[in-house]
């Protein structure tokens, strides 16, 4: 590549002695540049999320619409349920249970079942990390939608797993030795054979499935500088593998594990596709309602507006704490 | 040695997993018929045909999920270049915090901002246009650029800054002849990461778009009240050809581990 | 006649002063190394005299020209910085020629010159490497040449040896002084190794704490050294405290006679340096003899260093392998320090420790 050939200028030299020194004319354009961006920035970062803030506040008014108010009947409503006080309700508290059920168990899933992979994923050569990276980053990428049809198929009732069951025999075998009844009890079956969907364990696996590769790339950088000799400093003095995995890696991966998981956690609150297919319709959970309320059948801006709000707290919250929590331990990485 | 063996299986065996979905969900593409069904029936490339050719549904919404993506992509890293530079050459608590605004966006649930820019373009004007796309797409993918040209500033050493002023370089020659080369493969990779996500990305875009246009992944969360069909599927193939091509080509180009963070002392 | 002038130079940083009240002309076409230990300013100095920063007070001419405020990239001062910074994306041609390029200059043009100038260093057929693929010593003639390129007025070299390994080193120092001396520019070199300076300058800068300490030719500078500092930075110097006494110093129960008398007061405190290779051992008629046992002999090979305890304190003498005695450990033998060898300072807070200081 030379520099040379998109390169036209003027003289250098004396000639140049007309032109203003160039701590104005570059403060000038420079000033004009930083506005700009600040312009944007605010408006189109921040004020999206201030807008939700102040409509959650807003009145519903008849039919579709809303007004601008101050009123805190959305938050109320969100607590107690619309007809307090005559008679109240935690749906929408419930809601939220939910997707901070999903969210916890799904993430945790995820970093449990990623952090040994990506330990024996930086063990191995620079090239072979970044053909898994591909490979990860590939799925990572595809959309929720295409994610959920493949599950969806796999763990369709008539044509995926509970039909591979009932025709390997699996079913049968199942209910001799009262299995069945067990997966009855957690919803994983109905009178014929298995079902997995709806149910809680199809909503966590899929959405564990979801984050699982950003589990491995939050766990990357720091697996990846975890120095060799730290384990087999261990392993001379004795330690069994296990033994250097619980005292050695562990330890020096602990904030990495917290950071990542409070992460895919967060991730996990705005879940939407996988939680409609496949969660039942009583465990649904703040996103499903938020949507249900901004533009799907019971129209209620403000009320969605405040429901998102209140997912933005929550997963401050749990952020802050994980700060907390990271912050505390001394000689941290 | 027992160790390395399960260690090779898990491996293995997490790969087999996670390619499981889409696999399938790829070899629905073939169905003949209406219906998913897996292992396909009937096969046939009849749904390839429908999905880029005749469907103008698809035909349409693939285009839209061009358009958007590439506008956005452009526009994210247009905007994460003046942001990351700044940030980089002045470290000023100013430039940190702009950095730190433009990020928010991505680490928000989508939802919850895709709510708020569902209000932000009722309120001027643009709600459901293709230019609303693409800025807040744009805008929700900053974060990307931003992180990747930072990491490929932080690798330019500041001497060469300084022996190209001595050359005669203002600011702005050194940016063209010497930061911006030196930075390319990041740019590159902030473009595309951006690009892939974009691609995939509907929940934000279903509250900007308010049924007024529809991107490929738009359509289909659209349709899944009425089920999914094979000609989705075609999509579904579509899409991680591009995402692995996407990044097998900055694997090739780039160095892909260090852009994930890995250490580079080591191997 | 002077091409680059320093006047009052100062430069703050906060509170902390990196470089204090410096003066220094630079004559045209000579070599001046600025000299002096880590933090003592003297890469501050050349950066501000390069444009890469601005000082706090005084002015900086050049040829009569006031350029203090002028940007770097409008001074054109040809620099080689310590770690080369070689742009990695371009060739070796086209670093050599980037000042030529990025002013418009034809291509044709700047490929001629460059290839001259890969000529001068000695690089010819080099032009179409990479940089990654260049030896350290390559590089720093790449850098050179790219320096060289823009036909600078000044050249500036910030610790350009400090990469090398120390044979190359040696060479280099030659090799560069040949090509500033063929070229006749005007050149500063920073460097904290005293050996470098003395190979290289015309004039030696030897700084401390932000301050010039001493200027002057190398040989000046060796045996007259200004200040307590300057006489322990460069070469060796054994450093004795004393007490001015009617023109001579007394130094414990000892009376030394100076070659002029001492310009202080009566019982005055007074530093005394005097260096290893004056020293005599054996009687002389030049006076100042002392007794002392043999602590410790040092065999270097051209040299040989002895180490006595002396009613003077702890004194360390050189003398040439092939000059005279052959002393052995525990002996007690007669020095003589030649009133001529001694130097005397103001006696300083700041005291060299008693043994050699560093070479």
């Amino acid at each position: 590549m030379t520099v040379a050939h998109d390169l036209a200028f003027g003289p250098t030299g004396p000639t140049r002695a007309t032109e203003l020194p160039t701590g104005v004319s570059a403060g000038r354009v420079g000033r004009a540049v930083q506005g700009v961006l600040w312009a944007v920035v605010l408006a189109f970062c921040l004020v999206p999320l201030i807008l939700v803030v102040v409509i959650s506040f807003g009145h519903k008014v008849e039919g579709a619409g809303w007004e601008w108010a101050l009123t805190l009947e959305n938050y109320q409503r969100f607590i107690v349920g619309a007809n307090w006080p005559a008679e109240s309700t935690s749906l929408y508290l419930g809601q939220l249970y939910w997707s901070m059920r999903y969210a916890v168990v799904a993430s945790l899933l995820a970093v449990v079942t990623a952090l040994p992979f990506t330990y024996l994923m930086t063990r191995q050569s620079r090239r072979a990390q970044a053909v898994w990276l591909v490979f990860l980053l590939a799925t990572l990428s595809l959309s929720e939608v295409f994610i959920v049809m493949g599950w969806d198929i796999i763990l369709s009732n008539n044509s995926g797993l509970p039909m591979l069951f009932a025709a390997s025999g699996l079913t049968d075998w199942l209910k001799e030795t009262g299995w069945f009844d067990v997966l009855r009890d957690w919803g994983l079956a109905n009178p014929r054979n298995v079902k997995f969907k709806p149910s809680e364990v199809a909503t966590v696996l899929t959405l564990s499935y979801l984050v699982w590769p950003y589990a491995v790339i939050l766990l990357y950088p720091a697996l990846s500088r975890l120095d060799p000799s730290l384990a087999e400093a261990a392993r001379t003095m004795g330690a069994r593998p296990w033994t250097v995995a619980r005292t050695v890696i562990l330890p020096s991966v602990r904030l990495p594990l917290i950071g990542t998981t409070l992460l895919l956690f967060v991730f996990l609150l705005g879940a939407y596709v996988a939680i409609t297919v496949f969660a039942d319709p009583s465990q649904h959970t703040t996103a499903v309602s938020v949507y249900e309320h901004v533009r799907g059948s019971t129209l209620n801006a403000p009320f969605g507006a405040a429901q998102s709000v209140i997912l933005l707290i929550t997963a401050t919250a749990f952020l802050v704490i994980g700060q907390r929590l990271t912050r505390k331990s001394p000689g941290a990485q | 040695m027992m160790l390395r063996v399960l260690g090779t299986i898990f491996m293995s065996l997490a790969a087999v997993v996670v390619a499981l979905p889409i696999v399938i969900v790829c070899s629905a593409a073939l169905n003949g018929g209406r219906t998913m069904f897996f292992p396909p029936q009937d096969s046939t490339l009849a749904r390839f045909g429908e999905f880029f050719i005749s469907e103008p549904v698809w035909t349409r919404a693939l285009t839209n999920s061009v358009i958007v993506a590439l506008g956005a992509a452009t526009l994210s890293v247009l905007l994460a270049w003046p942001i990351a530079y700044r940030l980089w050459k002045t470290g000023s608590r100013a430039s940190a915090l702009l950095a730190t605004f433009g990020s928010i966006p991505f680490a928000v649930p989508p939802i919850v901002f895709g709510v708020g820019l569902g209000f932000f373009w009722s309120f001027l004007g643009g709600l459901g246009t293709i230019p609303a796309g693409i800025i807040s797409h744009a805008v929700l993918f900053l974060a990307l650029p931003l992180v990747t040209i930072s990491i490929g500033l932080q690798a330019i050493d500041r001497a060469h800054l300084d022996a190209a002023a001595t050359m005669g370089a203002t600011e702005a020659v050194t940016f063209r002849t010497i930061v911006l080369p030196q930075t390319l493969p990041y740019t590159i990779s902030g473009f595309f990461f951006a690009l892939v996500l974009s691609f995939n990305e509907f929940i934000v875009m279903f509250f900007v778009s308010a049924s007024a246009f529809a991107t490929v992944t738009l359509q289909i969360f659209n349709s899944l009240r009425n089920g999914y069909t094979p000609t989705m599927a075609v999509a579904a193939v579509a899409f991680i050809t591009v995402s692995i091509v996407v990044f097998s080509a900055i694997a090739r180009w780039g160095d892909l581990p260090r852009l994930m963070g890995a250490d580079q002392s080591r191997t | 006649m002077c091409a680059l002038a320093l006047k009052d130079i100062r430069k703050t940083y906060g509170d902390a002063s990196a470089v204090d009240d410096v003066s220094i002309d630079f004559p045209q076409g000579q070599l001046t190394a600025l000299l002096g230990p880590s933090g003592c300013g003297k890469t501050t100095l050349l950066r501000m005299i390069a444009g890469l920063e601005v000082p706090t007070a005084g002015t900086i001419t050049l040829g009569g020209r006031d350029i203090t405020r002028l940007p770097a990239h409008r001074r054109k001062f040809g620099m080689v910085f310590q770690s080369f910074a070689l742009f990695p994306h371009l060739s070796v041609r086209e670093n050599i020629g980037y000042a030529l390029t990025i002013a418009g200059t034809s291509k044709a043009e700047v490929v001629a010159r460059a290839d001259k100038l890969l000529d001068l260093v000695q690089l010819q057929g080099f032009g179409d490497r990479r940089i990654g693929q260049l030896s350290g010593g390559q590089r720093q003639r790449v850098a050179i040449a790219r320096a060289l390129a823009q036909e600078p007025e000044v050249f500036l070299l910030d610790e350009p040896m400090s990469a090398l390994d120390a044979k190359l080193r040696e060479e280099m120092q030659v090799e560069l002084r040949l090509l500033q001396q063929r070229l006749g520019i005007t050149t500063i070199v920073v460097t904290h190794d005293q050996r470098e300076a003395m190979t290289m300058a015309d004039r030696i800068i030897v700084m401390s704490k932000g301050r010039v300490e001493q200027s002057g030719s190398p040989q000046e500078i060796y045996q007259w050294p200004a200040t307590g500092f300057v006489a322990g930075f460069i070469g060796r110097a054994n450093f004795m405290e004393g007490l001015a006494d009617n023109g001579n110093i007394r130094v414990g129960d000892v009376l030394l006679a100076l070659a002029e008398p001492a310009n202080f007061i009566n019982g005055a405190s007074v530093q005394l340096a005097c260096r290893p290779e004056a020293i005599r051992l054996g009687a002389a008629d030049t006076g100042n003899m002392v007794k002392g046992t043999i602590t410790f002999i040092r065999d270097l090979g051209p040299v040989r260093d002895f180490h006595l305890d002396t009613p003077l304190g702890k004194l360390v003498v050189e003398q040439g392998a092939d000059q005279g005695r052959d002393v052995r450990l525990g002996e007690t033998v007669a020095l003589t320090l030649p009133p001529e060898a001694l130097r005397i300072y103001p006696r300083s807070t700041a005291l060299p420790p008693m043994e050699m200081a560093a070479e």
